[in-house]
Formats: C-alpha cells, structure tokens, sequence
C-alpha cells in the first residue's frame, strides 16, 4: 500500500483534473431550451430534417413533463436552473467529427487529454479511443484492423449523415424513447456529440474501445448520446470516462445511452464517472438483450453534485443475462443515488446486481433499483446484493430496491448490508505494523474489489486512485 | 392529490357529534374528531409504492361514499383479561381513564397522518383500551371483534407503566357478510420504561371486506414492543405495522404472516426507526401467495442520526403457489447513523422442485406434500410466535387454506 501512495503523491491525480482551460468556442449556444436553440444546434450540424424533426418532438415532450419531484429521498434538483444551461458549445477546433492524430488539435485541447491520460491509454490498452470537449467530438480513431473487420467506431453526428439507416431504425426509438423521462426529452432535444459502435455478426473486438467525455466551460451541460449495436455471436467493451473542473454555478450532464445485444453477442459497458461536484449527472441508460445475449454495466460514480443513474437491461431473448456492478462514492456534497434496473421478459433470463457503495463527510449514496419478473419469464432468476460502507455520522446510506414478480417459476433473492468499518479490522492491519488511514485504505481496495477485477487493469488503477485521493485526509 | 373529495361530502359534523355523544367523550375528545374530519379534504391516501408505470396498491378506487355508513355501526366484541389489568370499552376508558386518554390518545399515530387515519379518528365508535401498572406481568388480553355491518372503526390504545408486561391478542373477522365491508383499525401502544407488550394480531374478515390498519408503537428506555401479524382475510388490506424506538435499549420485533389466495390484495408495510442508543429490532415476514393474489410488501429500516450502536435486521420471503399470483417486495434502508449493523434480505420463489420430488419419491402424495411444503415454509415465523393460540389459530387457518385447493 505505502507504494502505492508514493506513486499517487507523484502523479498529483488532483491536478489532473482540475485544471481549467479558457474557454475558446466556435459556437455557442444561448441559455436554456428553446426551439430556435435546437434549430441553431441541428443547424450548426448540418444535420438531416428527420434528426431535426425528432429534436423538435423531444422538446414539445420535455416541455410538457413535469420534473420528478415523488421519488422517496431522490436527491434535491431546487439548485439546477435549466434555463440558466448552455446546452451546445463547439469548441474552436479545424476539422469537424474529429481528428485521427492528438498534434492536429489545437495545443489547448491536446493538453487536456494528455493531462488526462488518454492518448497513452491508447497506446497501451484500447482498440479505439473517441474524446469530446465541450458539445463536440474532437478526438476519433480506432486500429485499423477492426475497420477492416467491418466494426464502425464514430461519433455520432457523423453516424447520423453516414449511417443514417441504422442511426434512423435504433436512435431514441424502442430503448430510450424521449417520453421515458424528462431528461431523457430534454437529452433528445439537445444532444450532441458521443459514440456510435456497431460490430459486425462474429466480430469479437478483443481490447476496450474508449470514449472520453470532457467538460471545460462553466455553466454548460453536456448531452452525448452512445449508440452501440452489437450484431450476433458478437462482442465489444466500451467504456466511458468523464470529468470536468470545479466551477461556483452548475454543470449539467445528461447523456444518453442506448444498446443493441444481438443474439449470443457480449456487450460490457464501463463508465467511470468523476464529474466536478458542481454538475448534476443525470442520465439515462438502457440495453435490450436479444436470446441468450449478454449486458454488463460496470460503473464507477465518484464524482458530481448530484448523480441519478439507473442503468436498465430488458432481457427480451430467452435465455439472456445482465450483470451489473456499481460502486459508489458521495463525499461532502454529494448525493449518488444510482443503481439498476432489470426488466425479466422471457424466459430463461438471469440478473446479477452488485452494488457496493461508500459514504463519507455528510455525503449521500442510495442504490435504486427495480427487478421486474414478467408472467411468463419462467425460469427465470435474479440476485442482488447491496453492501454499503460508512465513515462517519454526518453521511447517510439509503438502500431501496423494488421487487415486482409475475412469474412463480423464478428465483428471486435480494441483500443488503450497511456498516461501519469494522474496528477488529483495522486492529488487525495496525497490528501487522499498518497506520490508520492505510487500514482504512486497504479495508476500501478490498470493499470496491469485486468492481475493480472487472475493469482493465489501467482503469481499476484509475479507479482506486480516485477513492484514495477522495479518502485523502478525511481520515484519521 | 386530495382524496377528500370522495366522502367528505356525506359526512357531516352532527354525524360526528353524535359519535361522541353516545360515547359521552369530553370536549376536546369531540374537537379532535372535528379536525380531523375537517382535514379529510386536505389529507392524502397512505402512501403506497409506485415505480414507472405502476401503483403497487391503488386505494383511489374504492368507493368510500358507498362503504361508510358512519352512525350504524354494529359488532359483537369480546374484551377480557385478568384482573390485575385495566382492559376496558372505549367508552369505560372514557370515563375512568381520561387523564390516560388525554396522554396518549393520538401521541403515537397523528390523526392527521393521512386521510384513512383522519376518517378513522373521526368516525371511531368503538375500541379497547388495556392500562397495566406498574410492575404487573399480564397474560391472556384477548380482543376479539365481529364486524356486523357496513363499516366499523376501531381503536386500541396500550399504555403500560414501568417495568410490567402485558401479551394481548386481537383477532378481527366479520360477522354478517354483506357484498362490500370496510374495517378500519388505529392501534397505539405506548411502552413504559422497563416493559414489555406482545401484540398479536390476526386479521381474518370476510374475503368481500376492505381493511385498513395501522398499528404503532413508541418505545420507553429498556422496553420492548413485539408484534406479530397475521394477514388472512379481506379483499384487499392496506396495513402498517411499526415501532418507534425512542428510548434507548429498546427493541422492536415485527413477524408477519400472510396467505393471500383469488383475487386478494395485500399491501403490508412494516417499519421500524431508530431514533435512540442501542436499539435493536428484527423484522421477519413470511406470506403465500396463490390464485391471481397479490402481496405488496415494503420494509423500512430508518436510522436516524442519533441512534448510535443501532442493530437492525430484516427477512421477508414470499412463496408463489400460482402463476397468475403476483409477489412484490420493497426491503428499504435508511442510514443516518455509521455505528450501525443491518441488514435486510428477501426472496421470492416457488416449492422447491426437489423438496417435492423427494417427499413424493417416499410415498406422499402430491398434494399432501406440497401443503406439508407450504405449511414448513411458515415455520421460521411460527416459531417466532409466543402467543399458543395465535400460533395454533394461524396454523388452522394456513392448513384450511390448503386443504380447499385442488
């Protein structure tokens, strides 16, 4: 452990994301959500009618829902003005859709990911790497040999001009429709930017490709949207990071995420997630699993002032599986309520959910999930177990699951702890010649483990950094 | 929201004058009936659970302007216990025990809690009230009531001194059936330093009735609240069954049991919070659900800021008997406290295929082992079960249940 902590003092992991750029736009957006703001961005975009006229729906729809406001104990949203949020920013970059080389970037820019750590992770570990700044994608390339296996990686706006069958059949339509909350409206209205992946049927794309989500202005909200389709027998890793620096107003992030499993295909989705603790992160996710397909979400919410997250799998194939495992960590000011949702609506369907979370310093996390079993899903099962780790009095750990079940021929079963950190546990490391706070610290490594075997080795690294620095000094 | 509008309308004050009347109740008896009956148009339905595109319970539908018939209450109660103990009428309570009345009549469950609570407080013309001094061990309270007519509302207030204990058993079932019933039960328990009160309560009305209850308790230092529940009847029942933990070293355990089969309906919810030092509770429910039934069952576990040294802990587990049955379950944690050990856990399954195949393979027949299997299920709350005749009643009731199935 002692190690470790040199090698974190040296990479100062603080600064590397707290850093702020001037804000040098190409356009930008007014405040708030008005139909000349959507015409402007689809404009802006070049974009076909039909995305237009979809934007334009989304808005009508967000206009008319009321914000959720009944959810027991759903964190305070009184502090986001929306109409104080300047939806769409296209930084000052030549090439729109991105370039395929870091030096083509404008020095600022390229900084930000060097800071960041992304073109390296492309070198070592990564099939393909995409990275937004502000509203729009700057950053986009991916090996050569998958290209050649068929396997598209773009951003979106260009999926739209350039796939626009595929883009036209799956976007916003059965997964993610605008009415399925307000923020998902409000996302369909002003998206910009994220990642489009598709994989050819048997095409298994062995490293992670990476998509890096960078906010930079203050006041502004991000609304990348990803679309992955993974065709039959095929299989893909994305994951996703996020930051942005620390500003007195607030952020909004309100992605969108849609993904397509396809027969026997493999899809694992990671995020992890270290907004500034002035953005409200507020998404919304969701898979549908063809027969025998398989989803694993595995998300990392260690940033943001207020994250509500839920990602959903509706098991629509006989015999298909989701995984999920969370991890979540609310320090002072912060409210994560996240967790999972599973609709079972065949047969033969399973779902693991594991949710580990850790409070700290008045902050809050709750995990949220609902577990639907539909009549007729025979045989079908599910697991959850939700631990919870608390530091101190100030902090609250709530834990709400939802159970609806339909069907009797199932295995259901739902766990949950909440504890302190056991005082015979750190005895014992003290007594192995270990201090307090690496006790402590080694007592979270091995809390948050089952999270980070599932990650490449470089983001559990990246991961367990971010709690050791969150941890730093609060302890003692 | 308000759900007012539905019978307040034909509820009026001189209804509810009368009540108190008849029951010769002292002014501010009457004043709070009248408050509450005036703030039915402001008050909401009980919470019930609702996720995208769902409601768990919904208690909008029910025509109360039809199901409350307030001035023709008729029941057949019995109300016995040893003679160290007060158990009394509401109206002897009334007469005898106002001071008592004044302390904690509505201290526990605020009449104004929700719209069922208020039209309850307005309109209750019947109950018990069980006073047990201080340092007095009672057994065998029994309370037993027969609903005769359209709608009855009952209340029940326990109130013990320091260091007694008293075990009192409630059973509701329905005397006169007509097509449409409705029940309505407040109960208070307001536990002495020191004491210790067992509740057990079984709910057996006709499968035509509708049922609201709830039941509540407030915790002393050193004392104890156990209740057991036992949900059997009714068309559709909505109950909460609680304990506030405010003294410390009190504890709380809830067990339920409930075997919900046709076109029954029930919405249990069990909570308990922490609001003290080193409180415990224990929360166990086991219920079968079978036909087109459906169990809503929500569990809450509060801990609050205060409450150091909190042990918390709670298993609910839900058997299908049918297809067509629906089993919801929502087991909930709310932590303000880091010194605090809980957990909760449920499941929901079927027989166990196995199980069955084995008991048939030693020569029992299909449908004996599959009830011996039902009845096993309800073991591990059974046993939790101190009260004989609840235990022996509910073990009736569970075998009889069984036995009508094919």
């Amino acid at each position: 452990m002692s190690s470790d902590q040199d090698h974190l003092k040296e990479t100062d992991t603080e600064a590397r994301f707290e850093f702020k750029k001037e804000e040098s736009s190409a356009v930008r957006s007014g405040k708030g959500l008005t139909e000349e703001v959507i015409r402007m961005i689809s404009d802006d975009k070049d974009e076909p009618d039909w995305m237009l006229e979809r934007r334009l729906r989304a808005l009508k729809q967000y206009q008319n829902m009321p914000m959720p406001t009944d959810w027991p104990g759903m964190p305070d949203l009184s502090e986001l003005d929306i109409e104080e949020i300047v939806p769409y920013i296209r930084p000052d970059v030549d090439k729109r859709e991105g370039v395929d080389d870091w030096t083509e970037l404008p020095e600022e820019i390229k900084d930000t990911f060097d800071k960041l750590g992304i073109p390296e992770a492309e070198k070592n570990a990564l099939s393909g790497v995409g990275a937004q700044y502000e509203s729009e994608v700057v950053y986009q390339n991916m090996q050569e040999q998958w290209e050649e296996k068929g396997v598209i990686f773009c951003n979106m706006d260009k999926a739209v001009k350039e796939h626009p069958e595929l883009v036209k059949e799956h976007f916003m339509t059965t997964c993610v429709p605008p009415s399925d909350n307000k923020f998902a409206a409000l996302h369909g209205a002003v998206w910009s930017g994220g990642s489009f992946v598709y994989v050819p049927e048997g095409v298994t794309v062995e490293m992670p490709v990476q998509a890096y989500f960078r906010m930079n202005s203050e006041g502004m909200g991000q609304f990348e949207h990803t679309l992955i389709i993974a065709e039959e027998g095929s299989e893909v890793h994305y994951i996703e990071g996020c930051s942005a620096p620390k500003y007195g107003t607030h952020n909004l992030h309100s992605g969108g995420v849609e993904v397509f499993v396809g027969e026997d295909a493999h899809v694992q989705y990671s995020t992890v997630q270290n907004w500034s603790k002035n953005t409200f992160n507020l998404n919304t996710k969701r898979a549908i699993c063809e027969e025998n397909g398989t989803m694993e979400w595995v998300s990392g919410s260690m940033g943001s002032k207020a994250t509500m997250l839920y990602p959903c799998t509706i098991l629509k194939g006989r015999g298909s599986t989701d995984t999920h495992i969370t991890i979540a960590f609310a320090g002072e000011g912060q409210d994560i309520d996240t967790g999972a949702k599973v609709y079972h609506n065949a047969p033969d369907t399973s779902s693991t959910i594991e949710s580990k979370s850790i409070s700290k310093d008045g902050g809050r996390t709750n995990y949220r999930g609902l577990v639907h079993i539909a009549d007729g899903a025979e045989n079908s099962s599910t697991a959850v177990e939700c631990d919870a780790l608390m530091f101190d009095n100030e902090s609250t750990s709530d834990t709400m699951p939802y159970m609806e079940i339909e069907e009797s021929k199932v295995d259901v079963a739902h766990e949950a702890t909440v504890g302190k950190i056991g005082d015979e546990d750190i005895f014992y490391l003290q007594s192995r010649g270990l201090d307090d706070d690496d006790a402590k610290k080694m007592i979270v490594a091995g809390f948050i483990e089952p999270i980070t075997e599932e990650l490449p080795i470089e983001y559990a690294v990246e991961l367990n950094r971010l709690i050791e620095l969150e941890m730093e000094g609060s302890l003692g | 929201m308000s759900a007012g509008t539905q019978v307040h309308a034909n509820l009026t004050d001189e209804q509810v004058r009368q009540i108190s009347e008849d029951l010769d109740e002292p002014d501010w008896l009457l004043e709070t009936r009248l408050e509450a009956l005036e703030a039915l148009e402001e008050l909401d339905m009980p919470d019930v659970i609702r996720t995208p595109g769902r409601d768990w319970t919904n208690l909008h539908e029910l025509d109360f302007e039809s199901l409350v018939d307030p001035l023709n209450a008729a029941e057949n109660k019995d109300q016995v216990g040893p003679d160290e103990v007060d158990v009394l009428s509401w109206a002897d309570a009334v007469q005898e025990h106002e001071e008592l009345l004044k302390e904690h009549f509505g201290s526990v469950v605020d009449p104004q809690e929700n719209y069922l609570t208020a039209l309850s407080t307005a309109l209750f013309s019947t109950g018990t009230v069980v006073y047990v001094p201080e340092g007095v061990d009672a057994e065998d309270v029994t309370i037993r009531t027969e609903q005769n007519s359209r709608s009855l509302f009952n209340y029940t207030l326990v109130a013990t001194e320091e260091s007694s204990s008293v075990t009192i058993l409630e059973r509701q079932s329905t005397g006169e059936e007509q097509d449409e019933q409705y029940y309505s039960g407040i109960v208070e328990i307001a536990a002495g330093e020191n004491s210790y009160v067992q509740y057990g309560s079984l709910q057996n009305l006709s499968e035509e009735a509708y049922n609201f209850t709830l039941k509540r308790g407030v915790t002393d230092t050193y004392s104890t609240i156990d209740w057991i529940e036992g949900n059997i009847g009714t068309q559709l029942t909505k109950t909460e069954v609680s304990t506030l933990l405010e003294g410390d070293s009190s504890e709380t355990q809830i067990v339920g049991a409930f075997y919900g089969h046709n076109d029954q309906h029930f919405d249990l919810d069990v909570k308990v919070w922490h609001r003290a030092e080193h409180t415990t509770a224990d929360l166990v429910t086991r219920g079968v659900t079978d036909d087109v039934a459906r169990s809503v069952y929500e569990g809450v576990q509060d801990v609050g800021r205060d409450a150091w040294d909190t042990s918390s802990y709670q298993r609910e587990n839900t058997l299908m008997l049918s297809d067509e049955s629906e089993a919801d379950a929502s087991p909930k944690l709310i932590i303000n406290n880091h010194d605090t050990e809980a957990s909760h856990s449920a499941t929901v399954g079927q027989i166990d295929a196995e199980d069955l195949f084995y008991m048939t393979s030693r020569g029992v027949d299909p449908r004996a082992a599959r009830n011996m299997l039902v009845e096993g299920f309800f073991v591990p709350v059974l046993e939790e079960v101190d009260v004989d005749e609840l235990r022996d009643d509910l073990v009736e009731l569970i075998g009889a249940r069984l036995r009508q199935r094919d």
